[in-house]
């Protein structure tokens, strides 16, 4: 459905997108994750016509950005970071205002009504705009957007400025929204892009870091021939004991959690599975294991992880101080 | 096209502005009619129908300034750009609103003169040569201030200049007397739009004037939308 090519967008020295490829499949629910000052906006407002790119390829739907503005447009329903809202108009005004501009040929008055109760606006509806809290405002935005069904929704930080419960709200919006659209959503909230996306595309000072599903990128990144582990016995026997094992490069231990209980680390070379030979050598000498867990990174890891200069800078360095960090 | 004219017409009309414009105009054009009517008692009315016009040329960097500075400001210019229409078309619905603004509050000021007909018989040719002069040298300047209010972000900013533009323009050619180079004082009659839109108070119609002011709206328009089109390129 949307698919990017080698863009790339310059504020004359500034470099604010490098060489950025992606593509996004219809009915996905993609994320833009980015600390700010990313590249999430400008990305964003490149695909939507709004700006242009220094260089590259946007195509929407089989239609180029450039050639055919007005069919990509048409495609896509758009809510920037600061709504465009008219602080002069009720939201009826402005709604129908929208309607009109975007060319919408679906029954007026029908069709604004129901996304009006999409996003419950329904109370504000003869309300001015500029007399509306920002969670209005922005579900407004968003209700500005919806305008036309379009097949393309790019909303970008869509939640804002809400209450929790609103968020949760716009969440669910979204997700059910996902079914029928696809939708690029930008956020430097992570349990949000967790909660509501399919896929994740980091991006970090213009250029992007990491694709993938939220599982997948704390799974590349995470170490798992890597196990905490929790016995009981006596601390000295089991970290010796541990040593002995095939593949294993290091023990640690944590100290004693619960009485005559202790948590170890084990590292074994990497490209191995520790669990079953752990297992079975514990049997064997009579080490209950109480609980045993790989160590899986949160998403927060990931994205701290991805967007630390040093990853940019050198990998190999960085993923040395994460064998460093996860033990402490 | 439609959809931004008619929300710029409404918007003139929520806000006190075009209010204020239209209701000041009809006092002041009362006033002065009176005024001339009971002190002057002139005949000459088309000079009195200029003087008029004039000041509601003076309201039009009022009309024209929030058109494009305030959507720059609110950043709704994000809602038109990345609507599925033409720049052009933008910039000709705010162009032809403030237009609409500036037309509807010029034509007030044939109350009066209506008023004499009913009695008399006045000049109708100068009266409306001076009537179509002045929409079209009013159209022209109200291009210039669409254009100026898309430079910036700020209401004062594009009305003082569009004022500044305004006055010089109108003043402009006076200044061609001093000037000894035939060439120099031939561009400034040129570009005077006094000279042109005099030809119309005489009661004559003067295509070359239509064609220079139909032209100076059409470069603005085209300016303005290069203007809105530049901001994807910076």
């Amino acid at each position: 459905m949307i698919e990017v090519k080698n863009l790339s967008k310059r504020y004359g020295q500034n470099v604010a997108l490098n060489n950025i490829s992606f593509s996004v499949d219809e009915g996905t629910v993609v994320g833009f994750l980015g600390p700010n000052g990313a590249g999430k906006s400008t990305t964003m407002n490149i695909i939507t016509g709004y700006l242009s790119a220094s260089s590259g390829v946007v195509t929407v739907g089989g239609y180029n950005t450039l050639d055919n503005p007005n069919e990509v447009k048409r495609l896509i329903g758009y809510m920037p970071e600061i709504p465009p809202l008219y602080p002069d108009m009720t939201v009826r005004e402005y709604l129908n205002f929208m309607y009109e501009l975007k060319k919408v040929t679906l029954p007026r008055e029908k069709h604004i009504r129901e996304i009006c109760t999409l996003v419950r606006i329904n109370d504000v509806y003869n309300r001015l705009i500029a007399n509306l809290s920002k969670g209005y405002k922005q579900r407004v935005g968003i209700a500005q957007a919806l305008l036309g069904n379009p097949p393309v929704l790019i909303l970008d930080e869509p939640t804002v400025g809400l209450d929790p419960k609103q968020i949760i709200e716009i969440r669910n919006l979204i997700k059910g929204l996902g079914k029928k659209h696809t939708i690029i959503l930008s956020s430097h909230i992570l349990p949000e892009i967790q909660a509501v996306c399919e896929r994740i595309i980091v991006i970090n000072k213009g250029n992007l870091v990491a694709d993938g599903t939220p599982d997948s990128l704390a799974h590349n990144l995470s170490t798992e021939h890597k196990v905490i582990v929790r016995m009981a016995g006596d601390e000295k026997e089991i970290k010796a004991g541990l040593k002995t094992l095939k593949n294993v490069v290091s023990v640690e231990s944590f100290g004693e959690k619960e009485p005559g209980v202790y948590e170890l680390s084990v590292e074994a070379r990497e490209g191995t599975d520790l669990r079953r030979d752990l297992f079975h050598f514990a049997a064997k000498k009579d080490w209950p294991i109480l609980a045993m867990r790989n160590t899986d990174l949160s998403l927060e890891d990931v994205f701290l992880r991805l967007t630390s200069a040093s990853y940019l800078r050198d990998n190999a360095a960085l993923q040395g101080a994460m064998k460093g960090g996860e033990s402490a | 096209m439609k959809a931004i004219l008619k929300r710029e017409l409404k918007a003139y009309f929520y806000s006190p502005i075009g209010y204020v414009c239209v209701g000041v105009l009809v006092l002041l054009y009362g006033y002065y009619f009176y005024q001339v009517m009971m002190l002057r008692s002139s005949s000459y009315i088309a000079n009195v129908y200029g003087t008029m016009f004039m000041w509601s040329m003076m309201f039009i960097p009022i009309v024209t300034m929030r058109s494009f500075s305030e959507e720059n400001k609110n950043r709704t210019d994000q809602a038109l750009l990345t609507a599925p229409v033409g720049v052009t078309s933008i910039v000709l619905g705010k162009f032809l609103a403030a237009f609409l603004v500036f037309a509807f509050a010029t034509l007030e000021s044939l109350l009066p003169v209506l008023v004499i007909g009913l009695f008399s018989s006045p000049s109708w040719p100068l009266i409306f040569g001076n009537l179509f002069g002045a929409l079209l040298y009013g159209a022209a300047m109200a291009s210039i201030g669409v254009f100026l209010s898309s430079l910036t972000q700020s209401q004062v900013v594009a009305a003082v200049s569009t004022f500044g533009v305004s006055i010089l323009l109108l003043v402009i050619d006076q200044i061609s007397s001093l000037v000894t180079s035939p060439v120099v004082q031939k561009l400034i009659q040129w570009i005077s739009f006094n000279s042109r839109y005099s030809a119309f108070t005489k009661g004559t119609f003067d295509i070359s004037s239509l064609v220079f002011f139909l032209s100076v709206i059409a470069v603005f328009v085209f300016l303005t939308a290069r203007k809105l089109e530049s901001r994807r390129w910076s």
